[in-house]
C-alpha cells in the first residue's frame, strides 16, 4: 500500500507541471503589452523626442526584469524562414509586423536589412538638430509639424506589413521630406530604405514558408525562468512561491494572495462542515425510512436546490433578507463593519462582529452540496443496509439506532470521507461569483478584478493556486480511501 | 390471452423502444420532456414572437412583411414620384401611419430602448406611451411590458424569449462538442486499453512524425490565416478552422499509410505497445484538476474577440472530461463482453467494433452525463454573462438580466423572472437526465 501512496505521488508531478504549463501558456497569449504598463505613462504634455528615445530605454530595462527578452520555451516548431532571434525584438507590433513579412515574402536576410534602416532612419530622424542658420526665412512651427508626422509615419512604417500601408506611408514621408531642403540628409537615409523595401519583394521566397525547423533555445527560456527564477535577481520562480508582480498595484502577487486567501479558506472550511453536518443525518434517516415522506420531500427540496443558479438565491436573499426596504436582518456587503473592527477586540469579539456578514453567503456556499452530499450519504447507507450482518443484527435484537448509528454508518461512511477532499478545493472555484456579489475579499473577487483590468499575473497565480490545491485534494482522497478500505489491495 | 397490442409489443422488442416506454412511464421525466421540447420550439421562434417589427404592414399600398424578410429595405413609390425608403430595423413602426399593421406577440425587441419607459419601470407600475401628437399618455394594451423594463428601458418578456435561444444554443452546441471529444476519447481509452494497441516500431514513429508535420502545416504555417479571420465573421472563423481540420486529417492520414509500409522494413518490424488509456486518464486527470470557472473565464479573456461561438467552444473543450470518464468505464465493462471477441474474431476492423457494436450498447452513461451538461453548461454561460465577463458586452441573456436586477434590488421583476427561467430550464434537463438514467438502467425495470 505504501507503494501505491507512493506512485500515486509521483503521479502527481507531472500533473501539477501540466497545470503550471497550462498557465503559463494563457499568460503569454494575454493581449496587451505588459512592458507598456509598467512605464507609466509619466510624461505629460506632449512627447518631445528625448523623452521617447528614454521611454524606449526604460522599456528594454523593464523587458529584462520582466524576462521578456528571452525566448518563450525551450524549442520552437517555426517554418524554415523564420530567424532564431525574432524574439530579441523588444515591441510587440513589430515583432507581429516582422513576422507577417516574412509570411509574405520568406527572405529574412532582405527583411532584416529594411528593418535596421528604418531603425537606422529613424533614430536619425529622432536626433536631428535644427540649423538656424537655414531656416530663418521659414516658419518654425511648420517645420516641427513636418518633423512630428515625418517621426509618426516613421513609427507606424515600422509596424505595418500590409503592402498597400506599407506603399502609402513609404509615398507620405518621401512628400514630406521633400517640403524643405535642408531635411535632404534624411531623404538619402530614407532611400536606403526604400531600396531594401523594394529588394524584399524582388528577392522573396515564399517556398522556405512550408518547410519545417525545429530550433532549441536550452535553458534561457521564459517558462524556465517562470519555474526557477533568474537565479534571485528579479524573480525566484514559482518553485519559491514567487509569481510575479502584479501590473495594477506593482507589488508582488505573493503578498496580494496570501493576504486575500484567509477569508476564502474560511468560507470553504465552514460551508464543507456545515455541508456534512446537516446532508449526514438527512442522508441516514432518508435511507432508514426508505420511500416515506421525509424521503421523499428531502429528495424534492434538495433536487430544487440543486437546480437553483447560486447568482439567483444571492440575489433573492439579498433582495429579501438584507434590503432595507423589507426584512433588513443581515447587512448586504463586506465581512466586517465598515468602520473596522473596535480597537480592543479581542478575537471572540471579532468573530462575534462578523457572524452577521457571514451567514448569507454560508448559505449561498452550501446549499448546492446538500443534494449531491446527501444523495451519496443515503445510496451508501441503502447498500449497506441490505447486508446481511445488518440484518444478523436485527435479527439478534439489537435496536434500530444501535444498529443504524454503530453499526452501519461505518461502513457507509466510505464514500464521503473520499467525496471531503474533493469538495474542498471546489469551493474556490464556485467562489467567484458570491464573492463579487457579497464584495468579500477573498481570491475569487480578486481574480474577477485582476479579470477585468487584464491584471494576468494575478489570474494565472489563482489558476496556478486552484489546481494545486485541486490535485492536493484528489491525493488526499485516494490515499484515504486507500487507508480507511481494508479490502482494497492496489498491486 | 394476448391483445393485439400485447403481440406487437413482444415481437417488436428492441432495447431503444423498452428504453423509451420506461421513460414515458416516468411521469416526472416525461412532462420535462414535454416542457424542454416547448422551450426549443420557443427558441426557434424567437425572432418571430419578440421583435419589434412587425409581422405584417400594409403601408402606403405596400404589403411588407418586415420580421420574415431577409432583406432589410423596402422602396415605396408614391404617384408623384418620390421614392420612400423604409429600413426595417431603424424604422419607428409604432408611430407608422399604415392602414393594417399586425405586430408581433412582444412588439420589443430585446436590445432597443423604450426611452418613455426607462429607469426600472415595474410590469404593475404606469406605463407611458408617445402618441402620434407627441403627448405621453398611458401604455395602450397592446404595447405594454408585461414584465416591465430596465434601466435602459430594454423589455424584460422579450429579454426572456431572447435568453431562451442564446442559452439553448450555448448548451446544446457546447455539449455537443465535449460529447463528440469525450465519448470518442473515452471509446478509446477503455477499450484499447493498455495493452492492446500494437503497431510496429516503425509506423509508430512514422505517425508521431506524421502528427508533428500535420500540426505545423495546418496550425502554424496558417496561424496568420486563422488569426485574421476572427475579425472577419463567424462563418470565416469556421471556414478557417475547418479547413486547417481537413488539412490535419489528410496529412495523417498519408503518413499513417506510409506508416503501415514502413512497418514491413525487418529492423523497424517490432511491435510497441501504445498505452491509450494512461494517457487519455492522465489528460482527464489534468483538466479535471483545473478549477472550471478560472479556466473558462481566463480563456474568454484571452480569446481575440468576446462572442457567443468562443464561449460555447471553450465550454465545450473543458467539460468533456465528465463525459470521457463514463464512456470509458462503460467501455473497459463492454470490451470483455463475448459479442466482442465474436466480432473481433469475424476479423472486423477495430474502429469499425467500437463505433458500430460497442457504443451503441455502452452510451448509456454518456447521454445522461450529457443531459446534465447542458443544465451546467447553462448554469456557466448564465453565471458568466451574470458577472459580464466573456459575453460580448450588448447581448441580452438571463444573466445579464439578473445582472440589472442585482444592482438594483426594488427591480423585482428582473430578479424574479429571467431566474426563474434558468431554474425551469435547468430543472428541466436535470429531470431529463434522471429519467434517461433510470429508463436506461435495466435493473430498474417497473
Amino acid at each position: 500500500m505504501l507503494r501505491y501512496i507512493f506512485k500515486r505521488i509521483l503521479i502527481f508531478i507531472p500533473t501539477l507541471i501540466a497545470i503550471t504549463l497550462l498557465g503559463f501558456m494563457i499568460s503569454v497569449n494575454a493581449p496587451g503589452d505588459p512592458v507598456e504598463r509598467m512605464v507609466v505613462a509619466s510624461q505629460d504634455g506632449g512627447e518631445t523626442a528625448a523623452q521617447a528615445i528614454n521611454q524606449i530605454e526604460q522599456k528594454k530595462i523593464w523587458r529584462k526584469k520582466l524576462g521578456l527578452d528571452l525566448p518563450i520555451f525551450y524549442f520552437s516548431l517555426s517554418p524554415f524562414s523564420f530567424p532564431d532571434t525574432l524574439y530579441k525584438i523588444y515591441d510587440k507590433n513589430e515583432r507581429e509586423a516582422l513576422g507577417r513579412l516574412i509570411h509574405q515574402y520568406g527572405n529574412w536576410k532582405e527583411i532584416e536589412e529594411y528593418y535596421a534602416s528604418l531603425n537606422n532612419f529613424y533614430k536619425e530622424q529622432a536626433a536631428f538638430v535644427l540649423d538656424t542658420n537655414e531656416i530663418r526665412f521659414v516658419d518654425r512651427s511648420a517645420i516641427l509639424e513636418t518633423l512630428n508626422q515625418i517621426r509618426f509615419e516613421a513609427l507606424s512604417l515600422k509596424s505595418s506589413y500590409t503592402p498597400s500601408v506599407i506603399d502609402l506611408k513609404i509615398s507620405n514621408i518621401e512628400k514630406l521630406l521633400s517640403l524643405f531642403p535642408f531635411l535632404s540628409k534624411l531623404q538619402i537615409t530614407f532611400s536606403t530604405s526604400k531600396a531594401n523595401y523594394n529588394k524584399i519583394k524582388y528577392t522573396s521566397t515564399v517556398w522556405k514558408n512550408y518547410i519545417p525547423k525545429i530550433i532549441f533555445y536550452g535553458y534561457k527560456n521564459q517558462y524556465h525562468r517562470w519555474l526557477f527564477g533568474d537565479g534571485g535577481n528579479y524573480s525566484k520562480g514559482l518553485i519559491h512561491g514567487d509569481f510575479g508582480t502584479s501590473y495594477i498595484t506593482k507589488q508582488p502577487v505573493s503578498d496580494v494572495i496570501y493576504s486575500k486567501i484567509g477569508w476564502s479558506l474560511l468560507f470553504s472550511m465552514l460551508s464543507v462542515i456545515l455541508a456534512y453536518l446537516i446532508s449526514i443525518p438527512v442522508g441516514i434517516k432518508a435511507a432508514a425510512k426508505r420511500g416515506s415522506r421525509f424521503d421523499k420531500t428531502t429528495s424534492a427540496i434538495f433536487f430544487m436546490l440543486y437546480s437553483m443558479p447560486s447568482f439567483w438565491l444571492a440575489t433573492l436573499l439579498l433582495m429579501t433578507f438584507a434590503n432595507p426596504d423589507m426584512l433588513h436582518l443581515f447587512p448586504a456587503s463586506g465581512v466586517k463593519p465598515a468602520f473596522g473592527y473596535p480597537e480592543s477586540a479581542s478575537l471572540f469579539q471579532k468573530i462575534k462582529a462578523s457572524i452577521p456578514y457571514i451567514i448569507l453567503p454560508l448559505i449561498c456556499f452550501t446549499y448546492s452540496s446538500f443534494g449531491f452530499l446527501s444523495r451519496i450519504m443515503r445510496g451508501a447507507m441503502l447498500e449497506v443496509l441490505e447486508q446481511d450482518y445488518i440484518r444478523t443484527a436485527y435479527a439478534k435484537g439489537v435496536p434500530e439506532n444501535t444498529v443504524i448509528w454503530k453499526h452501519a454508518l461505518r461502513n457507509a461512511l466510505l464514500p464521503i470521507i473520499t467525496v471531503f477532499a474533493n469538495v474542498f478545493p471546489a469551493a474556490i472555484g464556485g467562489s467567484i461569483i458570491i464573492e463579487s456579489i457579497f464584495t468579500i475579499p477573498g481570491i475569487g473577487s480578486e481574480a474577477v478584478y485582476a479579470i477585468q483590468n487584464n491584471n494576468y499575473p494575478v489570474i494565472i497565480a489563482a489558476l496556478t493556486i486552484s489546481g494545486f490545491l485541486t490535485l492536493l485534494g484528489y491525493l488526499i482522497s485516494d490515499i484515504l480511501y486507500a487507508i480507511v478500505d481494508p479490502r482494497i489491495s492496489y498491486n | 390471452m394476448e391483445t393485439a397490442v400485447e403481440m406487437k409489443i413482444t415481437n417488436d422488442f428492441s432495447f431503444k423502444k423498452q428504453a423509451w416506454l420506461q421513460f414515458r412511464k416516468n411521469k416526472l421525466a416525461f412532462y420535462s420532456f414535454r416542457i424542454l421540447l416547448f422551450l426549443i420550439g420557443l427558441a426557434l421562434v424567437s425572432p418571430f414572437v419578440a421583435t419589434d417589427q412587425p409581422l405584417y404592414c400594409k403601408y402606403k399600398g405596400v404589403n411588407m412583411f418586415p420580421a420574415f424578410s431577409l432583406s432589410n429595405n423596402c422602396e415605396i413609390k408614391s404617384e408623384d414620384g418620390t421614392i420612400e425608403m423604409i429600413q426595417y430595423d431603424m424604422e419607428d413602426w409604432k408611430h407608422l401611419a399604415a392602414t393594417t399593421i399586425i405586430f408581433a406577440p412582444i412588439p420589443y425587441a430585446p436590445n432597443k430602448s423604450d426611452f418613455e419607459n426607462a429607469d426600472y419601470v415595474s410590469p404593475a407600475g404606469k406605463q407611458l406611451f408617445l402618441n402620434k401628437e407627441g403627448k405621453s399618455i398611458l401604455i395602450p394594451f397592446k404595447f405594454r411590458h408585461w414584465l416591465g423594463t430596465n434601466k435602459r428601458g430594454e423589455d424584460v418578456f422579450s429579454g426572456l424569449i431572447n435568453g431562451t435561444r442564446v442559452s439553448l444554443t450555448i448548451g446544446i452546441l457546447s455539449m455537443g462538442i465535449a460529447s463528440i471529444l469525450g465519448i470518442l476519447l473515452g471509446a478509446m481509452a477503455g477499450y484499447f486499453g493498455d495493452h492492446k494497441l500494437q503497431t510496429s516500431r516503425g509506423a509508430f514513429w512514422t505517425f508521431i512524425l506524421g502528427i508533428v508535420l500535420a500540426y505545423f502545416y495546418a496550425f502554424s504555417v496558417r496561424s496568420y490565416a486563422i488569426v485574421d479571420s476572427f475579425g472577419i465573421s463567424t462563418f470565416s472563423i469556421f471556414c478557417e478552422l475547418i479547413l486547417s481540420l481537413l488539412i490535419f486529417s489528410i496529412i495523417l492520414y498519408l503518413f499513417y499509410r506510409v506508416g503501415q509500409l514502413v512497418g514491413r522494413i525487418s529492423f523497424l518490424k517490432k511491435i510497441v505497445t501504445i498505452p491509450v488509456d494512461s494517457i487519455i486518464s492522465r489528460l482527464i486527470e489534468i483538466l479535471m484538476s483545473m478549477p472550471l470557472l478560472i479556466l473558462i473565464i481566463s480563456l474568454s479573456a484571452i480569446a481575440k474577440e468576446k462572442s457567443m461561438v468562443n464561449l460555447m467552444v471553450i465550454i465545450g473543450l473543458t467539460t468533456w472530461t465528465g463525459i470521457a470518464r463514463l464512456t470509458r468505464a462503460e467501455f473497459l465493462r463492454i470490451s470483455k463482453l463475448e459479442y466482442i471477441q465474436a466480432a473481433q474474431s469475424m476479423g472486423f476492423n477495430e474502429f469499425r467494433i467500437i463505433f458500430k457494436h460497442a457504443l451503441p450498447n455502452g452510451l448509456a452513461p454518456a447521454l445522461t452525463a450529457i443531459a446534465f451538461g447542458v443544465a451546467s453548461a447553462i448554469l456557466i454561460e448564465s453565471s458568466l454573462s451574470f458577472l459580464g465577463i466573456g459575453v460580448p458586452p450588448t447581448t441580452v441573456t438571463w444573466g445579464s438580466l439578473l445582472n440589472s436586477g442585482w444592482q438594483q434590488f426594488s427591480a423585482w421583476w428582473l430578479v424574479f423572472f429571467p431566474g426563474m427561467a434558468i431554474f425551469i430550464t435547468v430543472t428541466v434537463y436535470n429531470m431529463l437526465g434522471e429519467g434517461v438514467r433510470d429508463a436506461l438502467d435495466p435493473r430498474l425495470k417497473k
